[in-house]
């Protein structure tokens, strides 16, 4: 389409080429100044790095000695030595616990809060509030309201009488629980998504629905879930993003323990890079992520544009 | 006969009715439960570190997290910024937020307007160009950036912190372009016949009717610099640079028991989003759904 209205605006340009090429020249200028800060920035802190961390992935460096050109053996020795298929597997592990809740909540919490009722502005408003939280600052609250003896979660345990576990030194719930702390923090964000699209759905759809004898179950499987599907793939793409990409409530409540059960692939990537200082295999580690999270976007943007079909004008 | 078919409908009518009407009493107390149950599961963290902060480590330690602080007490405020650096983390956090905001915000609407509303050679490969590196997430490019500016001699410095971010991002060229593509033509058009100049046009007449897609870009940067932490854990490591993130990061590995102190300080970084969020709420609360409409 763009291409299009380009060629139809350049046609009255060039009839026009003699008296306007200066104000022409003038406006191609100043466009060109308009752009250049962001057009820096995009190519020496993103393009320029994409490039580097592809060739920093071939080469063995500690940034002191000289590099040594090693080929593709950093993929291999990341897997041998590093743990990194772990940290994958940690990783998606997360993913999976974090993302079906979160989006379930959201949605739930949308469904609930979809009619204006006294109230519920309030909430809307409230559950918003904890995607401002400073993660790193949250990820401190969490370790003492899930801290074995002086914590919120334990001592409300006790009262019924339970020994609540040491949350985050134990491996069975240390990862269910930095989940929990992503969940508290998107949720709400996550909601208004759902409340946007939600409303972009006409009440004629229902209507026609129950006519049909469709039961609320039945509308909310056939008309509302299908309908929502832009809006989901959106909170499903971002969230999976992010969520692959998980570091400061992790280093803040685990530091990747017990053991190395929560050592997530950013972790891995900080440690090895800034704690071992082998460049090229962090280099490598993040090429594969970066590979990993693309394959997923992908299959998600295929998984959703075979099933939508129909948009509402 | 006929009286007897009409009659049944009615029967049903007038008992479903009632049934619905039991109903809807307890569907609405459920309702409110859940409301409140919500509420309570986004609000106690927040009310259970406020009362944590104003009290003694004894306090703390003895007590029920959600009994309030009697009597509150501000030693541990004094404490952290005092004795530690909370002071310096604050006013760091302040700077580097600030400068990265302004700079991000106004680089990104000047590149938004160029790409919405400016021709020139090469336009659409372009803004092709932002739209592939949007996807890349930032874990990637740390390792090669950290690389880049350490080469550059620009590690530890506050430079560091928000260069990055500063000169805008494709996320916020994309979002604000998309927004002046609303703007119609021949509005720039006849300003432009008037003989008024591009940052004229931006000035006077773009930003004034974009303003809620600016106040998002605003706030979305804002959160992001305020929040960001492994970008600064990365490239500083002295104690005078060090963030809020980073530094509440460090007092958490180094006196992990000192709740009192943990989060004291927690909420000096927690409190001033708190504070913006109640000032700008409506705005936050549209403004993430606008990100949302562009997808």
């Amino acid at each position: 389409m763009s291409v299009a209205a380009a060629a139809t605006t350049t046609i009255p340009k060039q009839e026009h080429v003699e008296t306007a090429s200066k104000a022409d020249r003038r406006r191609v200028r100043t466009a060109f100044a308009f752009l250049a800060p962001s057009l820096l920035g995009v190519i020496l802190f993103l393009v320029i790095p994409i490039i580097l961390v592809i060739f920093l992935s071939l080469v063995q460096w500690n940034l002191l000695t000289p590099m040594k050109w090693v080929g593709l053996s950093n993929y291999l020795n990341i897997f041998k030595y590093d743990g990194f298929g772990h940290s994958l597997a940690v990783t998606a592990y997360y993913v999976i616990l974090n993302i079906p809740i979160q989006t379930a909540f959201a949605l739930g919490m949308a469904m609930l809060l979809r009619r204006k009722m006294a109230g519920s502005g309030v909430i809307r408003v409230i559950a918003v509030l904890p995607f401002l939280a400073t993660p790193v600052a949250m990820g401190v609250v969490w370790n003492w309201v899930f801290n074995p003896s002086t914590g919120l979660v334990n001592q409300f345990l006790g009262h019924l009488g339970i020994t609540g576990p040491a949350w985050l030194s134990n491996e069975a719930t240390a990862m269910p629980v930095i989940a929990f702390a992503n969940i508290w923090q998107y949720a709400g964000y996550n909601m208004l998504f759902f409340l946007a699209g939600l409303g972009a759905i006409p009440l004629t759809m229902y209507e026609a629905a129950s006519i049909d004898g469709a039961s609320k179950w039945e509308q909310f499987r056939r008309v509302t879930l299908p309908l929502l599907r832009p809006t989901m793939l959106f909170v499903l793409v971002t969230g999976v993003i992010g969520s692959f990409q998980v570091f400061d409530t992790v280093y803040v409540m685990t530091a990747g323990g017990p053991g190395n059960a929560t050592e997530v692939a950013s972790l891995n990537i900080y440690n090895t890079a800034f704690a071992g200082f082998r460049i090229g295999e962090a280099s490598a580690m993040s090429v594969v992520l970066f590979l990993v999270i693309l394959a997923i976007t992908i299959a998600q943007f295929r998984y959703f544009n075979k099933r939508i079909t129909y948009e509402i004008a | 006969m006929t009286s007897v078919t009409t009659a049944v409908p009615a029967a049903t009518a007038v008992t479903t009715g009632r049934a619905s009407r039991l109903g809807k009493g307890a569907r609405i107390t459920l309702f409110y439960l859940l409301l409140l149950i919500i509420a309570l599961i986004f609000i106690l963290p927040y009310v259970m570190s406020i009362f944590g902060a104003f009290k003694p480590l004894s306090a703390i330690l003895s007590q029920s997290p959600l009994r309030p602080p009697s009597p509150p007490t501000l030693a541990n405020f004094k404490t952290i910024f005092t004795q530690y650096d909370f002071g310096r983390y604050l006013a760091n956090t302040l700077l580097v937020t600030v400068i990265l905001t302004a700079g991000q915000v106004t680089f990104s609407l000047m590149g938004a307007y160029a790409f919405a509303r400016m021709e020139f050679p090469g336009r659409d490969s372009l803004f092709w160009l932002y739209l592939m590196t949007l996807m890349v997430p930032n874990i990637v490019t740390l390792v090669p950036l950290y690389v880049l500016f350490a080469h550059s001699h620009l590690l530890n410095t506050y430079w560091a912190i928000f260069l990055p971010y500063v000169l805008g991002v494709p996320f916020s060229v994309f979002l604000m372009r998309q927004y002046f593509m609303t703007i119609p033509k021949e509005v720039m058009e006849a300003a432009r016949l008037d003989g008024c100049s591009e940052g004229r046009i931006l000035w006077r007449i773009v930003v004034p009717i974009s303003r809620p897609i600016i106040i998002t870009a605003t706030l979305l940067a804002f959160v992001f610099g305020w929040n960001n932490f492994m970008w600064p854990l990365i490239v500083t490591n002295s104690n005078s640079l060090n963030v809020l993130t980073v530094g509440i990061a460090n007092f958490n590995s180094n006196f992990s028991v000192q709740w009192n102190l943990i989060l004291a300080g927690a909420l000096v970084a927690l409190i001033p989003m708190v504070i913006l969020f109640a000032i700008f709420q409506k705005h936050i609360v549209n403004s993430i759904s606008l990100t949302g409409i562009n997808r």
